[in-house]
């Protein structure tokens, strides 16, 4: 899959930058140049790729 | 998707307040000092179209001043436009800085999408 960064600018200029195709969190150092070039961050979504690939805790079971 | 970020744009770059007014046709920034209505400003001049007074921008402080008293003195429109040309030139000076292609497209709804391909050519 290739690894891209999708920046909207809307009318009145304010930006959403979303990124696809990144492994868990690399996504939020691949698009850490453009967020901070922009301006300030107002909010932040982490997406159901995002969490893809984090491993469960794991179970501790007691045997005795 | 992996995370989306909302981000309220800053002028923060001369490079790309000037690149902003060549893509909106303005005349270039030039430094100075301005009168405003209300006193004056330093920074890079930006001059929109049907404002009476210039748009002042510090970018080392990030502060955009300006007298347009409720748009009797020069459209918001402008002032909005000014910041979305803006936006799409910082985020492509940045990618390209990167060696980042970039693609823009156009929206419908006014919006202007760019799509940088990590690791392309530009």
């Amino acid at each position: 899959m290739s690894k891209t960064i999708e920046i909207v600018v809307d009318p009145r200029g304010g930006a959403t930058v979303r990124t696809s195709g990144f492994a868990r969190s690399a996504c939020r150092e691949a698009s850490r140049f453009v967020e901070e070039a922009l301006g300030l961050r107002t909010a932040e979504t982490l997406t159901a790729e995002f969490h893809q690939g984090l491993q469960a805790a794991p179970r501790l079971e007691q045997s005795n | 998707m992996s995370h989306i970020v909302t981000i309220m744009t800053q002028l923060l770059d001369p490079a790309a307040v000037a690149a902003a007014c060549r893509r909106l046709g303005l005349p270039e920034p030039v430094q100075g000092v301005a009168k405003l209505y209300s006193g004056e400003a330093a920074g890079l001049l930006v001059r929109l179209p049907g404002w009476v007074y210039p748009v002042v921008v510090d970018a080392a402080a990030g502060r955009v001043r300006y007298d347009n008293f409720d748009g009797a003195w020069g459209a918001p429109e402008h002032l909005h436009r000014l910041a979305q040309a803006y936006a799409v030139e910082k985020a492509k000076i940045e990618a390209r800085k990167r060696g980042c292609s970039v693609v823009e497209h156009a929206l419908a709804d006014g919006s202007i999408k760019l799509t940088i391909s990590v690791g392309g050519a530009s």
